[in-house]
């Protein structure tokens, strides 16, 4: 009896489980197989019903309106990803590192960095538009007054060859505080021990970031580019805000997250007729995207972690 | 104690008589929705629909508007699912007649009223196989604003050619102020209001359309090559960083007097006459080049049409019947300016503006929207083409020969009439 009783504890927690378990099966895996499963069907009710086995990831893949398409999202996301590392994370590992130090009036400055994640993406899109808007932008008259005549009514959003660059700019300036914040809680997680014995060592406070804190936040570091990664390739808003759906100009500002929108949710204007089976295939690329993506994370830390 | 017990059951009295009486209402009464994309008009159309609940008091109508980008996905979505709306605003050509094959909505063959009404054209927009199946309720029409105060300190003329327009436009660049405000930021406004405002008057009305249609001639003719040289020559009238100008932005400059003129649509009247600004304004229609007739780009936007699966058909059918007449022509003629009713009879506008921009097509002779009619039904479709080779152009990076070749060779991928000037 006592034992039956144990036994039964020892399976309790199992129980415990099921209301997370429900939700979790209810709004995440099964839609996402539910998608997974579109990806196999073509038809333009509610439902696609008509089921045409790999045709669509077929047309994703060779034909060339979608190939092209798909192509220059890849392209045009990883510039974003880029542009989130190099300047988004290495801005928040520079303001953390200084606001771990002893520096006056801390907290405000944190408040500063962190205050544009709090803003909704389309505010900021907006507010950023009107900024670099060729006729009555901030920007172009700053320049201007600072004697840069060529840049008077520069459509910065309106060329190919600087739009996505503007448009990663404005989400590296919105969400530079979360990495900042981050890394901040990392680089406070580190002794205070280590970083004494490493300067009675006579390490110069450069040595002291680049060999001691450095290495021991890379942890860390890989969190907030995993963070960055699933966040750029899921990204859409900032661009819809920005730009348009269709990632004007000529597709130069066309991410993964507005490819599917166009293709799998709103259609094209303005017949605007969805096309569910190709877009659900698009979602499945991302998936696997992401998938592999973290997967190779998870690797690289877990051997990491035996290594040490 | 006993109070309260006495006031509760007086109010559920009250409740009861309530639900009864208003069950006894609508039982008399049968209410149908209708559905929209113009979220913009509510209080306008339910004025409309109160002039037609005055004569119906047996049937109520509840204008229930979607948000316009999503409208076809909602509409189709709620048609699939059986939800759909009894009565509905049918997006014209092929939109409508996709949802019309597929049997969503009721064919309205011998409607009364509907032929007598309304013409050919306005008809074929919401017919398929000569069968129609909505009534033609709105329509739109294009032009060129312009900022009278601006031409009279310049001593300019409406220009009656296309030559003039360009020498109108010349003569206020040199003045340093921006002859048109059209930017090509937001794409699409420069393929629908400037391109395709333009391109009748460079190809001819519905005659020339038909015969691209049936591949008479290709896409490429020079006809067409014309109508692009005609965005290359406005190209450096556009406001400076025009790749970076949204259709907002180009109102505003227009508005704020930065630019003295706008290609544009009827549907500004009233956002511009809302916006008051502190100079007189006008339209003209857009003009030909020497020795070819001024031709409008008048394009049929919405018609109404019956659920096939309502319950409530002949009172939809009633409702119908009644937009046919002139008196709601005149109605919705007064209560949206810019949205023109297609009612052949002759109506007069109360808006001043509105009625300056209905002038400019009567006498002329009109069309749709190019592509609309025919070049939407495949991919990559006549929108998107355009669209493309005509920003290319504005830009520079497409000669007007290259833009005509491109959505020729876009087209022959699926159009099958034109598929024989294939090289």
């Amino acid at each position: 009896m006592a034992q039956a009783k144990r036994r039964f504890r020892k399976d309790h927690w199992f129980f415990f489980t099921i209301p997370a378990l429900v939700i979790y099966v209810w709004f995440m895996a099964f839609p996402l197989f539910n998608s997974m499963r579109m990806s196999f069907y073509q038809g333009t009710g509610l439902i696609p019903t008509q089921f045409v086995g790999l045709q669509n990831y077929v047309e994703l893949f060779t034909n060339p309106l979608f190939r092209d398409r798909l192509l220059g999202a890849l392209k045009n996301t990883c510039i974003l990803f880029a542009i989130c590392m190099g300047i988004q994370n290495t801005l928040g590992l520079l303001f953390a590192n200084i606001l771990a130090g002893r520096l006056k009036g801390r907290s405000v400055f944190r408040t500063i960095i962190f205050l544009p994640a709090t803003m909704s993406v389309l505010v900021t899109g907006f507010l950023w538009k009107l900024i670099l808007n060729p006729h009555w932008g901030a920007v172009n008259q700053i320049l201007v007054r600072f004697g840069l005549k060529q840049f008077e009514g520069y459509p910065w959003l309106g060329k190919p060859e600087t739009a996505m660059i503007m448009v990663g700019l404005v989400t590296a300036w919105q969400w530079v505080g979360i990495p900042t914040m981050i890394f901040l809680a990392g680089f406070q997680g580190i002794s205070e021990d280590v970083l004494e014995a490493a300067s009675i060592d006579g390490a110069s406070a450069l040595q002291i970031f680049w060999k001691v804190k450095l290495p021991l936040l890379t942890p860390v570091i890989g969190l907030v580019a995993v963070m960055t990664f699933v966040g750029n390739f899921n990204a859409f808003d900032i661009v819809f805000a920005m730009t348009n759906a269709r990632g004007a100009p000529e597709y130069s500002t066309d991410i993964m997250g507005t490819l599917f929108y166009r293709i799998g949710i709103a259609g094209q204007h303005p017949v605007a007729q969805p096309n569910m089976g190709v877009g659900a295939s698009i979602a499945t690329v991302i998936f696997f995207i992401l998938f592999l993506g973290v997967s190779m994370w998870m690797y690289l830390r877990e051997r990491g972690s035996r290594v040490q | 104690m006993r109070k309260q017990r006495r006031f509760s059951l007086l109010v559920l009295v009250v409740l009861v008589g309530v639900l009864l009486a208003s069950a006894l209402v609508s039982a008399e009464t049968v209410t149908l929705t209708l559905g929209s994309w113009r979220v913009d008009d509510v209080e306008q159309v339910n004025r409309l629909l109160d002039a037609f609940h005055k004569s119906h008091p047996d049937i109520r109508i509840r204008f229930n508007p979607t948000n316009p980008p999503d409208y076809n996905a909602v509409l189709r979505t709620q048609l699939t699912g059986g939800t759909g709306p009894d009565l509905m605003y049918v997006r014209s050509f092929k939109v409508g007649q996709d949802l019309f094959a597929e049997g969503y909505l009721e064919p309205l063959t011998g409607l009364e009223g509907l032929e007598e009404n309304f013409s050919v054209g306005s008809r074929a927009a919401w017919s398929l196989n000569d069968v129609p199946f909505a009534v033609p309720f709105m329509a739109v029409s294009h032009g060129i604003y312009y900022n009278v105060d601006l031409f009279k300190k310049h001593n300019l003329e409406i220009p009656q050619t296309w030559e003039e327009l360009l020498q109108v436009a010349e003569t206020l660049k040199a003045a340093g102020v921006i002859p048109f405000s059209n930017g090509s930021k937001d794409e699409w406004d420069m393929n629908e209001i400037v391109f395709m405002n333009l391109l009748p008057n460079f190809i001819g009305g519905r005659e020339a359309r038909l015969e691209y249609e049936t591949g008479e001639v290709p896409f490429n003719d020079a006809k067409m090559v014309s109508a692009f040289k005609a965005l290359q020559d406005i190209a450096p009238y556009l406001p400076p960083g025009q790749e970076g100008v949204s259709y907002y932005d180009a109102q505003q400059l227009f508005l704020l007097g930065r630019a003295a003129m706008f290609f544009g649509g009827s549907w500004d009247v009233a956002f511009f006459v809302s916006s008051e600004p502190d100079f007189e304004w006008s339209v003209f229609a857009t003009p030909a080049p020497e020795g070819r007739p001024t031709v409008v780009t008048f394009h049929p936007d919405a018609g109404l049409g019956l659920n096939s699966a309502s319950p409530h058909k002949e009172a939809g059918l009633k409702f119908l019947t009644w937009l046919t007449t002139v008196e709601a022509a005149q109605i919705l003629a007064d209560e949206i300016p810019g949205f023109y009713p297609l009612n052949q009879t002759s109506i007069t506008l109360q808006d001043k503006h509105a009625n300056d921009f209905y002038a400019l097509h009567e006498g002329k002779d009109v069309d749709a929207r190019f592509v609309w009619p025919e070049l939407q039904s495949g991919d990559p479709d006549g929108y998107l083409l355009t669209q493309t080779a005509a920003l290319a152009v504005v830009k520079g990076s497409m000669t007007p020969e290259e833009a005509a070749d491109y959505l020729q060779e876009g087209l022959e991928t699926w159009f099958t009439p034109t598929q024989k000037f294939k090289k």
